[in-house]
Order: C-alpha cells, then sequence, then structure tokens
C-alpha cells in the first residue's frame, strides 16, 4: 500500500497545509460575513449612488479571476512600495498571506453582499409592517425581524459560497502560501509521487463534506419554525 | 502610458492580445467538450440504473469539492507522467516530452464544466413540467420524440441561466492555465510585468480586459435568454 | 351619556386624503374615535377603507390632512414623516391586526406576543412572559403558546395576533378585515375574541366585511364610497333607514 505509506511520510505537512487552507478561508469568509450586513442593506436600499458603486465593485469582483485579483494586490502593491512603505503598510502587503486573505474577504463578500440581498428582498412585507406596527425602530426591525429571516433564506447559498471560497483559497498557492495546495506542490516538485494529489484531493472532499455537515446541523435549528408538523 | 500598450516591439499590446487569443480560444474549445460531458454525466446521473446513477452523482460530487487547481495539476502532471511512461515503454530511446499545455488545460477545465454542467442539466431536466410530457404521450408521441420535440427544447429555456453563469466561472478559470506554462492573457501579463517593472498597471489591464469579456458575455446571453422565453409571458 | 373630556378622544383624524400617483384613492375623511368606541368601517373593495385604516398609524403616509392621538398631532410633511420617534411612540398606542395576520413565523406564538413589551417598551422578560401567558389564556390558546405560527390554522393565528396587539395595552386597535383570509368556519372564533373586547370597553376601529359584527357590536358605523365617507352614524339607524342610496343597495347585496 504504497499510498498509505505515502501518505503517513506526508501527513503532518498535508495537515500543517490544512490548517493554513482553514485559517485562509476562515479569515476571509469572517472579514466578509462582518462587512456584508451592511453592504447587503445598501446595495438593497441605500442611496443611488451607493447603490451603483456597490453594484460596480460585485460586478468587478464576479467578471474578473481571482487569481489576477490576487496578483494585482500582491504584485500589483509593489508599484506603491515607496507610498506603502511612507504608510507604514508595506510590512502587511509583502505577506503573501495578508494578501491572499485580504483578496479572498474582498472577493467573498461581493459574493455575500449579493447573497444576502436577496435574503433581505425576500423576507415578508407583512411581518416588516406588524412590526412597525408595534412601535418597532428601523434598527430593532432589522435586528428582530429582517436579518434572522434574511439570513435563514440565504443560508444554503451563503454555505456554498464559503466552500466556493475555501476551493479558491488553493489560489494562495501560487504566490507561495503554504496551504494544503502549496504543501501539495511543495512535496511533488520534490519526490514527483503523483499519489500525493490525490491525497490532498481527500483531504479537500473531507473538508468540503465536515463543512457541509455543520452547515445543515445549523440550518436545521434555524428553520425548526418551518417545519409543520400535524397542523392544528 | 500608451505607448507600454501600443502595438509593436515597444509595446506590450500584441503580446496581450495574442494571450487574450488563447485564452478565448482555450474557453471556446472547453465549452462543446465540457458540454458533451455534461449531458454524458447528467445522462448517467438520471439513468433508471443505480451503478450508472450512482457514477454519475459520484462524479459531480468530486469535481464539484475538488480546487479546480488541483484538478489542473492532477490532469497536467499524471498525463504527462503517464505519457512519458507510455513512451519509456514504446520508444525507450525518446527524451521526456512535455504533455502539451493547451490540451492538459481543455481536458481539466472540461472535467469541472462538465461536472457542474451535468448539475445544472439535470435540474433542467426535472424542472420540465410534466404536463408538457403528459400532453405529448396523450397525442401518441413516443418516448423518444418527445424526448426530441419537448423535452430537450425546454431543457435549453431552463437550463440557460445556469449555463451562462458557468460560462462566466469557464472564463475566468482560464486564467489558470497560466501556471501551467500556457500563454494565455495572466501570462502574457506577467511576462509583461517581468521586464515593464509595472505591476499594478498590467494586472489591472488585466483584470478589466476579463471583466469586459464578462460583460460583453453577459449581454449575449441576456439576449439569448430572451430567444429562449419566447412565448413565456413575465408574470 | 357621560360627559365627554379632551382625554377621551384617542384618535382624531381630520380630512385625510391620498394619492397614488395620479390616482386620489381618499378624498378627505374625517374620524373620532372616542374611549370605548367601537366603530366599524364598512365599504365595498376599492372603496379606500383599508388605506384609510393604514393611515392612521401612518403604514401609509396620508397626502395630507392631519392624525392625532390623545391630542397629539403627527408630524409629516409631502409624504414624509417628521419625527420617526414621534411615530414610533403613537404606534405603541394603536394596536393593530392585519388581514394575513402577519406574525413573525420565525418565533413561537408566545415569543411572538413577547416581542413588542419586550423590545418596545423594555419590560423585564419575565414580566412581559406572564403577562402574554394570560393574554394567550385569553385568547383560548394557552396550550398552544410554544407552537411555531405555521402550525396554527388561520384562526388561531389571527387570535395570537389579536393577543400580540394586546400586549402593547394600546389605547386603541386597528383591526383590518381581520376574518377576510379566513376559511368560513374559522370566523367565528375570532369574531368572538373582538366581541369580547367590545364587551370590556376596548376602543376599536374595525374595517370588516362582516354585517353581523358592525350591526350588533359596533357603536358606530362609517361608510366609506370612492374614498368619501357616503353615510355615518350608528348602526341601528344606518341599518334600517339608510339615507344614501349606495349605502342601501350595499346592505342589500350583502344580504
Amino acid at each position: 500500500m504504497a499510498f498509505f505509506d505515502t501518505l503517513a511520510a506526508n501527513l503532518p505537512k498535508l495537515l500543517d497545509g490544512t490548517v493554513t487552507t482553514l485559517a485562509l478561508t476562515g479569515l476571509g469568509a469572517a472579514i466578509a460575513a462582518a462587512a456584508s450586513p451592511g453592504l447587503a442593506l445598501l446595495r438593497a436600499n441605500g442611496p443611488l449612488p451607493a447603490q451603483l458603486a456597490l453594484r460596480a465593485y460585485i460586478s468587478f469582483v464576479r467578471g474578473t479571476p481571482l487569481l489576477a485579483q490576487l496578483f494585482l494586490v500582491f504584485y500589483g502593491s509593489g508599484q506603491f512600495r515607496a507610498e506603502l512603505t511612507a504608510l507604514g503598510l508595506w510590512g502587511f502587503f509583502r505577506d503573501p498571506f495578508n494578501c491572499a486573505v485580504l483578496v479572498f474577504a474582498v472577493n467573498s463578500c461581493a459574493y455575500q453582499t449579493e447573497i444576502l440581498r436577496g435574503g433581505i428582498q425576500a423576507v415578508a412585507v407583512g411581518e416588516i409592517e406588524a412590526a412597525r406596527a408595534v412601535g418597532m425602530s428601523r434598527p430593532t426591525i432589522l435586528r428582530r425581524v429582517v436579518f434572522p429571516h434574511a439570513y435563514r433564506i440565504a443560508w444554503p447559498a451563503l454555505g456554498n459560497e464559503i466552500i466556493l471560497l475555501m476551493k479558491a483559497s488553493a489560489l494562495a498557492s501560487i504566490v507561495t502560501v503554504f496551504d494544503l495546495m502549496g504543501r501539495t506542490r511543495q512535496i511533488f516538485s520534490r519526490s514527483f509521487e503523483f499519489s500525493v494529489y490525490f491525497q490532498a484531493a481527500v483531504l479537500y472532499l473531507i473538508i468540503t463534506a465536515c463543512f457541509v455537515y455543520l452547515w445543515r446541523f445549523a440550518e436545521r435549528r434555524m428553520s425548526r419554525h418551518m417545519a409543520a408538523p400535524g397542523r392544528a | 502610458m500608451m505607448e507600454l500598450f501600443s502595438y509593436g516591439p515597444l509595446g506590450w499590446g500584441d503580446e496581450i492580445l495574442a494571450g487574450l487569443w488563447v485564452t478565448m480560444r482555450l474557453a471556446l474549445t472547453t465549452l462543446p467538450v465540457g458540454l458533451l460531458l455534461g449531458f454524458a454525466v447528467a445522462a448517467l446521473s438520471l439513468s433508471q440504473i443505480p451503478a450508472l446513477r450512482a457514477i454519475g452523482v459520484g462524479y459531480t460530487t468530486l469535481m464539484r469539492g475538488l480546487p479546480e487547481i488541483l484538478t489542473l495539476f492532477i490532469v497536467y502532471n499524471g498525463l504527462g507522467l503517464g505519457l512519458n511512461r507510455m513512451m519509456a515503454w514504446i520508444a525507450p530511446d525518446a527524451g521526456p516530452i512535455d504533455f502539451p499545455p493547451f490540451a492538459a488545460g481543455v481536458i481539466a477545465l472540461a472535467l469541472v464544466f462538465g461536472a457542474f454542467a451535468a448539475e445544472v442539466l439535470r435540474g433542467a431536466f426535472q424542472a420540465v413540467p410534466e404536463g408538457q410530457i403528459l400532453a405529448g404521450r396523450a397525442i401518441g408521441m413516443s418516448a423518444r420524440k418527445i424526448f426530441w420535440r419537448i423535452k430537450l427544447p425546454l431543457l435549453w429555456r431552463y437550463a440557460l441561466p445556469g449555463m451562462g453563469n458557468l460560462w462566466l466561472n469557464l472564463l475566468k478559470d482560464t486564467a489558470l492555465v497560466s501556471v501551467i506554462a500556457l500563454d494565455d492573457l495572466m501570462r502574457a501579463t506577467k511576462v509583461a510585468v517581468g521586464v515593464t517593472k509595472q505591476p499594478f498597471t498590467f494586472y489591472l489591464v488585466a483584470c478589466l480586459i476579463y471583466w469586459l469579456m464578462c460583460l460583453l458575455s453577459e449581454l449575449v446571453l441576456a439576449q439569448l435568454e430572451r430567444r429562449a422565453n419566447r412565448g413565456l409571458r413575465r408574470a | 351619556m357621560q360627559p365627554q373630556t379632551p382625554q377621551d378622544l384617542v384618535l382624531h383624524a381630520q380630512d385625510i386624503r391620498k394619492s397614488f400617483g395620479t390616482h386620489e384613492v381618499l378624498k378627505g375623511i374625517s374620524l373620532q374615535a372616542r374611549n370605548h368606541d367601537v366603530i366599524s368601517i364598512l365599504g365595498a373593495s376599492g372603496s379606500g377603507k383599508s388605506t384609510f385604516l393604514r393611515c392612521l398609524n401612518f403604514l401609509e403616509i396620508p397626502s395630507s390632512g392631519s392624525v392625532a392621538v390623545h391630542g397629539e398631532t403627527i408630524a409629516f410633511r409631502n409624504g414624509r414623516i417628521g419625527d420617526q420617534r414621534q411615530i414610533e411612540r403613537m404606534r405603541q398606542h394603536l394596536g393593530m391586526v392585519f388581514q394575513q395576520f402577519n406574525l413573525w413565523t420565525h418565533r413561537t406564538v408566545l415569543e411572538n406576543v413577547m416581542e413588542g413589551p419586550v423590545q418596545v417598551k423594555h419590560k423585564p422578560k419575565a414580566e412581559a412572559r406572564d403577562q402574554a401567558e394570560a393574554l394567550l389564556a385569553r385568547v383560548g390558546l394557552a396550550e398552544r403558546m410554544h407552537h411555531y405560527p405555521s402550525q396554527l390554522s388561520g384562526g388561531q393565528q389571527q387570535r395570537v395576533a389579536i393577543a400580540r396587539a394586546l400586549a402593547m395595552e394600546p389605547d386603541a386597535i386597528l383591526f383590518d378585515e381581520p376574518t377576510s383570509a379566513l376559511d368560513p368556519e374559522l370566523v367565528g372564533e375570532v369574531l368572538k375574541v373582538m366581541q369580547d373586547l367590545a364587551a370590556e370597553g376596548r376602543t376599536m376601529i374595525v374595517v370588516t366585511h362582516e354585517m353581523a359584527f358592525a350591526r350588533e357590536v359596533s357603536t358606530e358605523v362609517v361608510f366609506l364610497h370612492q374614498g368619501l365617507v357616503a353615510e355615518q352614524g350608528p348602526p341601528e339607524k344606518l341599518f334600517n333607514n339608510p339615507e344614501s342610496e349606495v349605502f342601501a343597495r350595499f346592505i342589500s347585496k350583502i344580504r
């Protein structure tokens, strides 16, 4: 069983890469998730200039390859080295991990904003009116009615987006981040053991499977009110 | 600035255009291959035979769970290794050869496209209203006639939005092949950056070119969708 | 007749007009609701009665006119609310029950009733809970309080919605066709609750198609026709001697 022998030898490095992959994805997704509710509200019913700006941002992110976005930030920042140094930001941009997290966050934020906007616009108007009718303020309505529903509606799509981001995070290896893909390519370039690619594939599938399981578990908890057993 | 992107020996306009041409050829070659694969896999996952269905579902699950770049490396390096092993067996004297990157790119991108396309097609098939099929049966159409005359034309309508998204993803995924030494738009940009030392300018231009391609694609797709939906009244 | 004091005037709407685009739905409607009044607003569909009701608590902003709650006039101008806080305060005094119930589907029956007191009036949770349980018992749904709205029938949902409105301890409750979305066999249970509320002296303004309710329960009936008040007065007078021909035709068709 050559596969398992090499797997045992490769596993420490691959697991180390897996941790980096999870960190890249988790940080990128979390930053995007923190920014998306406000942006989604603006995109849904903000002032026209804000809506146009957001549409342009979302269209650009969706219309360009993530790899190109990554190169634009990681290599592109070099063109402004003097300015960035003056601002004290050069140290940040020199690190490919930071650049990758930044790009993933900006990229995922565009998708998450668009998904959440759909959720917000799908909230039943009557429930919002009922909240207004008891005298709730706008922030309270958002917190108690709009966002709980919007996230429940958007939840499956948000999960898909995070899986896509996790897969896309493999691109960080191209700017020399040693994530799971980076470790895999490193091992292959030294040993020409082809089986390492399959080992990486298995690990990626395990990450996806675990994530899907957790996400669906959360979804079931959120959707308790949807089940209507024994209509009275 | 204009000089940088001009045509000829001083500017990088011709190199970038050549790269763009490779990108477009790659996407347009992958599309039919991937579609064919998509149809085949969709047929498997809709099959009455459990084993075939398992193959279809397994394939889509697997391919959709893997990073595209990993698929690309597996195809490129795997086929390369396989080819060399075969060559060593057939003609032991010949030196090692590289698997052609364009072919590797097409195969890898088509494998990915096919998996996603299969899901879109499967959903579209299942979206064809039962009544349309029953109506065909009621006038005595054979199963084959129903497929060709009713299901397939309607399929187009249901599959088009999903397919449009997949085409945009394919366009963007072509950028990945730059890492296996194929001279596409991304790689041409990289070469220009290496010489001019203006990475931001050049990558921004590359981004804008991709963006433009996607926007144009969206226009065409909207037009196609309008055609596909003729006879449908918007509620 | 008891002497009327200014405090008795809960709601005073004057010359309410409302246009949607060029279409004028309300052409100047006035209404006064005093304590313990039960006012039924009748009218054919399209007569503007629901729009008028929604103008009273500013779910719809009138194009012109004035609304005063307990003598405090609500500020608005050019279709915009003047002071959002004032509106929110006013709405706490005017409960509303909707045609489609509009319960918050992601919260249980009990949570629906507690939501307003806790989130808007900042009542302590334990207190709000006791109150909600008592109210649910009153509308006959104590044993359903941990259900979600989707697990209840329409009539039960509407009774929860009434309990939700009562939990705010409003000075008046607006009912927007509360039985129109219900299956016929479920109408009775909701009307029964409304009747009980009227009997205990609640101030109610009810847009309805239920002639029996308007006739037997309400203290005043307002009949709207094409955006104007066509007939107004105590039910016994209106139903026995309608002055206007449109109202005479309206009640003869219903019967």
